[in-house]
């Protein structure tokens, strides 16, 4: 029973396999517009935001992890003291999810029965900066450097032994909060995962208040209001970033090939690895015929794929799904958001072309090292 | 701000303040405790408490000692009384001790004076230097003159008063001096006497706290408080920094740093050597880390040798290694032991701890001390590992296996086929190794496809072998005085002729018995038309071999024929050989065509070939896939690489570069080459491989004790960095050491000389020889075995002429004729001579290719005093010697060489000494000492020349260079002699 379960979540924890089934929870559980949330009413996904879906949800948790220590592997990759605070950020980002998604769902509630939300309420108390507020933080700041402290003489750093640089680990990881764009190397070449993409992300970041201009939602928790919003975060926040994380941590082993959470790190593990580019896929196996010399005849699909999707997507979407958006934002701003979101669609979706097709790069140009 | 407005209880906060404070206070206290306490400092303190009790134990008995020594107590009585005496008479005279102190106040205070004056008077000189240099201020001049002269004049008053001072209290103290005299020369013989005991007194008082004085106390408890210890602590990292070693820091090098004796503290010290580890002192300081020893802690450290990570200050950090998977696990248990993954070189287990000596000592054949890794060398020189992967020290090695070439003329092809298929079955201790019924070809089809494949190879070899015409044996042999030869003349020395008696252990000794291939089966394996003509002349078959030729005559040379031929194997002869199976044949070919074909043009082509061309194809493939041509001379195989992995740093290889595959042993260097070398196919078990890609070692089934010691020494194959300086020096004379040892290694010679004081393997079956042939008993063989040995070559070099053993090596000449060994004719050329040459005197230290004049001037005198002397009246020297043609009386067991040898042979210088004392130049010789070593002055004869030994000796020298040298004529004329004597010898076996 325990073996088959075993056997189950390692299967289940394949990213093929969870990754497709985390972007549709995704999607329903922080539905981004009002058809989505209907599904989401009708199946009573919204029922986890309660005391009680809480109490499921971290039961379940816990019983996962204690289900999970009895068994030797996952006890080592789990216990390591590097990787123990990722098993924290695993339950923090939970309980904080939650929390403020129950008192979001809880603030909706309230504002559709015309009563201001709960921390209208709670502004009626009045704290002093001074002794209050300053004292309670002095103490929180001094609890935490005691558990800092504590942490640190626990579970030593893992300073191993001097480098070699003949024998380096393997697998070789990245710090913790790197693990995200670690695992986007497995799909795109250094220069996009490496270099365009984290300075996209701080772009992006530093766009978020001109693109949304949604005034609702400022100092309390809704959901309903800002749905949209909180469904693309949401995205981006829990399944390109903690969930890449936990994946490099937890499910990459030797040679970063995946290995389930009950799966022996076997370094010799060998998985089939031959993928081939888009121009090949089309020429060789769509149009059974030779590949082109001339370069630019060659990726001209890749090419052309590439201008359709960042062109022509977000024509067809501002006619279709976001008709709203592109009246609120105008075409400047609506194109900005729309780059950034095609964007970060695109690691979706280049993770889909290689498990469905091998496909290694849509434009492949070696000869410059420019790889797409 | 009213009370009510307040949102927290403060007095609740102050409380909840309080704890946290006081929490993280604790943290901070944890820190700092984890941060303070190290593993070695409680080693440290362990060793100080183990210290204090050893010097207390050492203190008693050495003042027990000093109390029961007479000379001691004798000491303390006078010493009693002359304080007596001292006190009577020096100490009242306290006015005069008065005198002295204040006299000593006052020349202090004058002292100090004439130093102020004194640098006042420089400063003064130097203004007046000054003045006078800038003639314009004249005054100034003046000034500067007066003050000079003032100071000058104040400084000379002083000098006066000072001498005169020092005078009387000069005086005055001799007086009192005078009178405590023998008090101070009793007290200097008291410390003499108790100096190990003040010593060890003195090292309690700074090591154990109870003998401290208060202040030393509180300074003891202070010292290694925490931040304090910063300044001088007690306990200290203790290291050893070897200038002359670098480490590699990755695009740096550094000095080694050896931290070892942090915990290891009784390491160079003697008194440790029972106490539990880390304290237990090194079990060889002789050789090691003691100040006289070749290996002195300060200059060589330990991880060089131990390997390790010497900078490593705890049990794991350090890279210690377990010796097994017991310990490993004790260890994580008791010290939380971790294996240091990224590091190296790990500490060598403790039972390959001598591989660690190889990295310097690569050149030397032996390494004195090191048997195990000495041991593990041969092996690998005798298996012939060499032939197959390149190993650095064995790079212009001869082929360890026969020449393949005319194979035709000595064994049949089906002999050949069963040889290949299973060499055990017919020579069970051959060190070829075996090809097939192994754990990765042992499965049906491979049974089947090594049947074929063995065709293929015999094929092959039998295609390419060349002719050797073999005339007929001139005479009939007769087996049995064959067999008397055989035992005689020195085949023993390498070869063995039957069943292996000896069982058990290897041993340097029982490797240099089986030098040669077992003679067992000969009959089977070969013809006596081919044993004829490879005894005779052994490099006419095989030009490269190492079999040298023992000149034996055509008819000694047809009984040993007769008798070798004689041996057979009737088991062997009973295995059938499988046929020849077409199929099974072209599938071999088919697989090696396709690897330069395409799969059409390889069909086609196979289509083409008929039978033979096809084995011929495939047996040519199959000899360069599993290497054979690594070991024999093959015809088409003479260009080839070495089949097998370089193997000069293999012990330096990475653990990641060792394929453990499926097996289940150990993930340790050791534990992988053990397993290799027990079962070289074992890492294919359950691997799903083609033919092609299996592992191709062959086994040569060693035993669990010959693993051990090759694993010794494949582990102290590592890459020699940063040590230059440490390796035995490369100096002319240690070269041609090396390469002489090389060379006696590889002719064997060491079965028969003692040489560097090993070897002499021959003497046991001489001795069998004694008891059967001569009628002797087991003991009575035992002490005259010497006597018809191969003499032992200690002190070769100094001993003989270069030009004579330059000649003799060449081309062997009788020296002593009672011997029934002969020394056999090597095919050597002029570099080995020469090697050999030089090897044995840079041995001796002795100058090459220099030799002293041999003197033969005697004046009628002396001549006559010399003759005296030889003569039985005095040292009857013809009574054992050979004199030119003259044989001594009585047994040959007592005989000795021709002294009309000695001229062209001895060294002039060597035989003086020799005469002097022949023991020392070669122990237990039968050479009687005439002059006695102990009193050599009043040892010779007193009525002949004075009695001067010095004389006596050297006339008798120059008087044995004047006897019967033979003449190039002569010994022309007596070089028959050389071929008629073994006649001479086999003649008493053959009345028998």
């Amino acid at each position: 029973m325990a073996e088959s379960i075993k056997h189950f979540i390692n299967f289940a924890a394949n990213p093929k396999v969870l990754f497709p089934c985390l972007l549709i929870l995704t999607l329903f559980m922080f539905p981004g517009n009002d058809k989505l949330l209907a599904i989401n009413k009708r199946l009573g996904l919204y029922k986890l935001w309660t005391k009680k879906g809480g109490i499921f949800l971290f039961s379940f948790m816990l019983l996962f992890f204690i289900f999970g220590l009895t068994d030797p592997n996952f006890r080592l990759i789990v216990t390591k003291p590097d990787n123990v605070p990722i098993v924290a950020l695993l339950f923090l980002v939970n309980f904080f999810l939650w929390l403020s998604m129950k008192q979001a769902w809880e603030n909706d509630a309230r504002i559709a029965k015309g009563q201001p939300p709960q921390e209208a309420e709670d502004a009626k108390e009045k704290i002093l900066v001074w002794p209050d507020l300053v004292y309670i933080e002095f103490i929180a700041l001094i609890l935490c450097s005691a558990l800092l402290l504590a942490w640190a003489c626990a579970l030593p750093a893992p300073l191993e032994e001097p480098a070699n640089p003949s024998v380096s680990p393997n697998p070789s990881k990245a710090p913790w909060y790197f693990l995200g764009l670690q695992e986007m190397l497995v799909y795109f070449d250094p220069w996009l995962a490496g270099v365009v993409f984290p300075t996209i992300i701080m772009l992006g970041f530093m766009c978020i208040p001109f693109l949304d201009n949604n005034k609702k939602g400022c100092g309390y928790y809704t959901f309903n209001e800002r749905k949209m919003a909180i469904s693309i975060f949401m995205f981006l926040w829990l399944v390109l970033w903690i969930f890449l994380m936990t994946t490099g941590t937890f499910l990459r082993g030797p040679n970063w090939n995946f290995f389930g959470p009950f799966e022996y790190w076997d370094i010799h593990k060998l998985e089939a690895l031959t993928n081939i580019n888009l121009s090949e896929y089309i020429y060789m196996i769509l149009l059974k015929q030779p590949v082109p010399e001339n370069i630019l005849l060659r990726e001209i699909w890749g090419f052309l794929a590439l201008g359709l999707y960042f062109g022509l997507t977000p024509i067809l979407l501002a006619l279709t799904f976001l008709k709203n958006v592109f009246k609120q934002l105008g075409v400047l701003r609506y194109s900005i958001f729309t780059f950034l979101l095609l964007c970060a669609l695109s690691l979706p979706i280049k993770m889909f072309l290689r498990w469905a097709f091998n496909i290694k790069y849509i434009v492949a140009i070696p000869e410059f090292f420019f790889n797409i | 701000m009213g009370k009510d407005e307040r949102h927290y209880n403060i007095n609740n906060l102050n409380i909840l303040f309080a704890c946290a404070s006081l929490i993280l206070l604790s943290a901070l206290g944890w820190l700092f405790v984890k941060d303070y306490s190290r593993p070695w400092k409680k080693h440290q303190q362990d060793f100080r408490a183990l210290e204090v009790e050893q010097t207390r134990v050492k203190l008693d008995s050495s003042s027990s000692a000093l109390a029961s020594n007479p000379e001691y107590q004798a000491l303390q009585e006078e010493l009693t009384k002359a304080r007596e005496a001292y006190n009577a008479q020096c100490r009242q005279n306290e006015a005069l001790q008065k005198e002295i102190k204040s006299l000593q106040a006052h020349d202090d205070s004058l002292q100090q004076q004439y130093r102020f004056t004194k640098s006042e008077f420089d400063a003064a000189r130097y203004r007046l230097e000054i003045a006078k240099e800038h003639p314009g201020a004249a005054a100034y001049l003046v000034k500067a003159q007066k003050e000079y002269a003032d100071v000058e004049s104040k400084l000379h008053k002083l000098l006066v008063d000072t001498q005169s001072s020092a005078d009387t209290l000069k005086a005055k103290n001799d007086v009192n001096a005078q009178c405590g005299a023998q008090l101070a020369e009793l007290e200097r013989k008291e410390r003499e006497l108790a100096r190990q005991k003040n010593f060890l007194s003195r090292k309690l008082e700074n090591i154990d706290p109870g003998e401290m004085t208060f202040v030393n106390q509180m300074a003891n408890l202070i010292r290694d408080l925490p931040i304090i210890d910063l300044a001088n602590p007690n306990n200290k990292i203790k290291q050893v920094v070897l200038k002359d070693i670098r480490e590699d820091v990755n695009f740096l090098e550094v000095p080694k740093v050896d931290r070892c004796i942090t915990c290891h503290l009784g390491i160079d010290n003697p008194d440790y050597a029972n106490m539990p580890q880390p304290f237990r002192t090194h079990p060889n300081l002789e050789l090691y880390l003691g100040k006289e020893s070749t290996h002195p802690l300060e200059e060589f450290g330990c991880t060089v040798c131990h390997g390790g990570r010497g900078r490593g200050t705890d049990f794991t950090t350090a890279a210690h290694t377990p010796s097994s998977e017991e310990q490993a696990q004790e260890w994580e248990k008791k010290y939380r032991w971790q294996e240091m993954r990224l590091w190296e070189e790990p500490m060598l287990p403790l039972a390959q701890t001598e591989a660690g000596c190889f990295k310097c000592h690569a050149g030397q054949s032996t390494i004195k001390g090191a048997d195990k890794l000495n041991l593990g060398l041969e092996l690998i020189e005798k298996a012939g590992c060499y032939g197959c992967h390149f190993i650095e020290k064995y790079k212009d090695w001869p082929q360890p296996g026969p020449d393949l070439t005319k194979i035709a003329a000595k064994v049949s092809k089906e002999w050949a086929y069963q040889w290949i298929e299973n060499p055990k079955a017919f020579r069970p201790d051959t060190r070829m190794p075996s090809f097939y019924h192994l754990s990765n070809n042992s499965d049906p089809e491979s049974m089947i496809r090594g049947e074929q494949e063995i065709h293929a190879i015999v094929h092959y070899l039998f295609q390419h072998s060349e002719e050797f015409p073999m005339e007929k044996i001139p005479s009939t042999g007769d087996a049995h005085r064959g067999q008397d030869i055989v035992e005689s003349v020195g085949c023993f020395a390498c070869h063995q002729v039957g069943s292996n008696p000896q069982e058990g252990k290897t041993t340097a000794d029982s490797l240099r018995r089986e030098h040669g291939p077992n003679l067992i089966g000969l009959g089977r394996k070969t013809t006596k038309e081919w044993i004829y003509h490879w005894v005779k002349n052994p490099p006419r078959y095989h030009p490269a071999t190492r079999m040298p030729n023992l000149r034996l005559t055509d008819q000694e040379a047809a009984d040993v024929v007769e008798y070798l031929a004689s041996q057979q194997t009737p088991e062997f002869d009973q295995q059938a050989i499988p046929a020849l199976d077409p199929q099974v044949v072209d599938r071999i070919t088919l697989e090696f065509l396709k690897k330069s074909l395409s799969n059409k043009a390889a069909g086609e082509k196979l289509a083409a070939m008929t039978l033979d061309e096809k084995l011929l194809f495939s047996g040519e493939k199959l000899i360069g896939s599993y290497g054979c041509y690594g070991c024999h001379t093959i015809a088409g195989f003479e260009e080839m690489k070495k089949p097998g992995t370089e193997l000069t740093e293999e012990g330096s290889k990475a653990l990641h570069n060792l394929d453990f595959g499926f097996v289940h042993i150990d993930h340790t260097k050791p534990a992988w080459f053990a397993q290799k070398l027990h079962d070289p196919r074992s890492f294919d078990k359950d691997k799903v491989k083609i033919w092609e890609e299996k592992l191709k070692m062959p086994n040569f089934y060693f035993s669990e004790q010959e693993i051990d010691a090759m694993t010794t020494a494949l582990l102290g194959f590592v890459e020699a960095k940063g040590i230059q300086d440490k390796i035995v020096p490369r100096t002319p004379e240690n070269l041609y050491i090396e390469e002489g040892q090389k060379i006696i290694r590889q002719l064997n010679c060491q079965s028969c000389h003692m040489i560097e004081g090993e070897g002499g393997t021959i003497q046991e079956s001489v001795k069998q020889w004694l008891i059967k042939h001569d009628g002797k008993s087991a003991d009575e063989a035992a002490a005259i075995v010497l006597s018809f040995s191969p003499p032992n070559l200690v002190g070769e070099g100094k001993k003989v002429q270069p030009q004579w053993l330059f000649d003799f090596l060449h081309q062997p000449t009788t020296i002593r004729p009672w011997l029934k060994v002969r020394m056999p004719t090597y095919t050597f050329n002029a570099d080995h001579l020469n090697s050999l040459l030089q090897y044995f005197n840079a041995l001796d230290k002795e100058p090459f290719p220099f030799t002293d004049n041999v003197d033969v001037n005697l004046t009628q005198e002396e001549y006559l005093a010399a003759e005296k002397l030889f003569s039985d009246e005095y040292f009857d020297c013809a009574k054992c010697h050979i004199v030119g043609d003259k044989m001594p009386g009585g047994s040959p067991e007592n005989w000795a060489p021709n002294f009309a040898l000695a001229k062209t042979r001895l060294k002039p210088g060597w035989i003086l000494e020799w005469m002097k004392n022949p023991a020392a130049l070669l122990p237990g010789t039968k050479m009687p000492t005439y002059f006695d070593p102990e009193n050599y002055h009043e040892s010779g004869p007193p009525d002949i020349l004075n009695g001067d030994e010095d004389t006596q000796i050297r006339v008798l020298r120059n008087y044995l260079n004047t006897i019967a040298p033979l003449t190039t004529s002569q010994e022309t004329k007596k070089n028959p002699e050389v071929k008629e004597a073994p006649e001479t010898l086999v003649a008493p076996a053959v009345s028998k």
